[in-house]
């Protein structure tokens, strides 16, 4: 019965899944789930800025919104107020950086280095519709481990929603 | 996450439900030519989009598709005698043509028109390669044929199998077009597995364990882009195709012949996983077949009922030792039911408002969209792509391109199908 060692059989309705009706099976332990994932987005240029504004006015957990200008590391809040790259990542695990024109490339740089430092998840938008390539992607590239091209306006939400921002 | 009535919007697929809709604007694969495999030979029961039909081929070799109950007190035609040009229900013997039209009530006087009157729901059904696809929409807006490359291919280019996946159809599709899990979850076929060894691109895959991706829109679908470090200066992207609904493709490795998908609902928590493997060039070769049927590559060895031998019965064969040992990582034997145990464990039908993403799933975040956007466009009277021919000549590829281009311009036209021409791959 060498099989027997070696396998997992199931034994009874606890260890098979088999057993289980639809409901069983859709059972899950009901507790909240933390909005953890401290989602900083940062507008990299002026139409990207109007994207962002537009979600940042929509509730949120514990996303926040900036615009950034070459050659950074400062970014802006979109209240307006000035902040420091570094103490914004300080308890980041996502940014997400939305781009039309593909401006302010120093300043992608800076943050993508930064991110990268430290273990940070980067996503880029390359909200150019129709166009496949451009500068934005190419600047985007190297610093977001994922990027949609093109994304539509909407998906910068649909981003965030989903991932509980 | 996602809302609970959009996750039901997305996974409903039942007659008058919008996704239900949308699925029925589609030719979709029901059986396999070898389940109808000669005139007059015997019925089979397909349920699809939780409807419940049954399939027949008649005396002519005419394929049929009706309701699976007969009109006169509901008994299955799966019992029906199928005979001299149509199929007869064995308890008071009424007898129906291909198109569900009563063309015999034995109870009835000799020349009445009783008959003229009986019909059963039937829809168009059609063989493509070794594949029978049916239409289950509203005749008016009935797309033209599918035109998928692998039901275009020469005879002996292409082999499909189907295997029976406990859960809603969504879940299936989603690992489809989640291409991040492959370095985990599928990490230790791509050596081993004679369907795919022996490529350059596994070298890259191997090197690099943390790809990129880039989610790229276009007309019939999503192009999901995985990129590793190639030589100095240049990528090696892996590009995945899906087709709106529920139509994958794998990139390609080397030579052998390259595989996708299809995931096709029966129910709302059961659906089956279409697989097909074809070369555009030349014939698949005995051993591909033979490694194809015993459940390399991504297909499954299955029981008759094409239930795969590893299923939820018996743990899926869950080899603890393999796990441990690292040759394989969920110690599940198999892509396909590496994926679909997985999958299966979720639960029927998945409840994503207790889903955790992460950026990384901007793919399915997408696709879900562009999903729930064609559904209630088509409420509105919008007609969805995906059953164009144009959406359906796509293929997947492998490619190593310069680091400045984009994957699409690099591609060009590889991803195009057209009778005979290589496929692009590494
Ligand atoms: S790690 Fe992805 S489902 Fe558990
Ligand atoms: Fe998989």
């Amino acid at each position: 019965m060498a099989g027997f060692v070696k396998l997992s059989v199931p034994v009874g309705p606890s260890s098979c899944a088999r057993a289980a009706t639809s409901e069983e099976a859709a059972f899950r332990i009901d507790h909240p789930l933390a909005s953890a994932r401290n989602t900083r987005v940062v507008a990299l240029d002026e139409v990207a800025a109007g994207i962002v504004r537009e979600a940042a006015a929509l509730e949120w957990g514990q996303a926040r919104f900036f615009t950034v200008r070459d050659p950074g590391p400062t970014l802006v809040e979109v209240e307006g107020g000035e902040v420091a790259l570094t103490g914004v990542l300080e308890d980041t695990n996502t940014v997400v950086m939305v781009s039309v024109t593909g401006e302010n490339a120093d300043a992608v740089a800076v943050i993508g280095v930064e991110c990268g430092a430290r273990g940070i998840m980067t996503a880029g938008l390359v909200v150019t519709p129709g166009a496949l390539a451009g500068e934005a992607l190419l600047q985007l590239r190297p610093y977001a481990r994922i990027l949609l091209v093109p994304a539509e306006p909407d998906d910068l939400v649909e981003l965030l929603k989903a991932t509980r921002a | 996450m996602l809302r609970p009535e959009i996750n039901d919007l997305l996974c409903r697929t039942g007659p008058g439900t919008p996704m239900g809709d949308l699925f029925r604007r589609y030719w979709q694969p029901v059986l396999l030519a070898e389940e109808l495999p000669e005139n007059d030979c015997p019925p089979v029961r397909v349920k699809v989009l939780s409807e419940r039909l049954i399939a027949f081929r008649d005396t002519d070799g005419r394929y049929g598709l009706i309701d699976e109950f007969c009109a006169h007190r509901g008994v299955s035609m799966w019992f029906g005698r199928n005979e001299q040009g149509g199929l007869r229900c064995p308890y008071h013997g009424w007898k129906y043509d291909v198109t569900g039209q009563a063309v015999e009530v034995p109870s009835e006087p000799e020349n009445s028109n009783f008959c003229a009157n009986v019909k059963l729901k039937s829809y168009p059904m059609v063989k493509r390669g070794d594949v029978l696809f049916a239409y289950l929409g509203d005749p008016a807006a009935q797309p033209p044929e599918p035109e998928w490359e692998a039901y275009t291919v020469p005879e002996g280019h292409v082999f499909t199998s189907k295997r029976l996946q406990e859960c809603n159809w969504l879940q299936a599709l989603e690992g489809g077009i989640d291409s991040s899990h492959v370095t985990f979850l599928h990490g230790g076929n791509i050596d081993t597995d004679p369907l795919f060894k022996g490529s350059k691109g596994n070298l890259y895959n191997k090197r690099d364990l943390k790809p990129y991706f880039e989610v790229v829109d276009y007309e019939g679908g999503l192009l999901i882009g995985a990129r590793r470090n190639a030589e100095e200066g240049h990528y090696y992207w892996r590009v995945t195709p899906w087709v709106l609904p529920n139509f994958t493709m794998v990139p390609p490795r080397g030579d052998h012949p390259v595989h996708g998908h299809f995931w096709v609902p029966i129910d709302d928590g059961n659906c089956w996983a279409w697989t097909f493997d074809y070369h555009p060039t030349r014939k698949l070769t005995e051993d591909e077949i033979a490694a194809m049927r015993a459940g390399f590559g991504v297909h499954s060895a299955n029981d008759e009922a094409y239930r795969p031998l590893a299923n939820k019965d018996n743990d899926y064969l869950m080899d603890r030792e393999a796990q441990r040992r690292g040759e394989t990582y969920s110690g599940i034997a198999g892509i396909a039911l590496q994926d679909s145990s997985l999958q299966e464990s979720m639960g029927p039908v998945v409840d994503r408002t207790k889903e955790r993403l992460v950026a990384t799933d901007a793919g399915i975040i997408k696709a879900r969209q562009k999903l729930r956007k064609a559904a209630e466009a088509l409420q509105q009277g919008v007609e969805p792509v995906g059953n164009r021919p144009q959406d359906q000549r796509v293929r997947s590829v492998a490619i190593v391109l310069p680091a400045d281009r984009s994957f699409v311009d690099g591609i060009g036209d590889a991803m195009i199908a057209e009778p005979s021409k290589p496929h692009t791959t590494v």
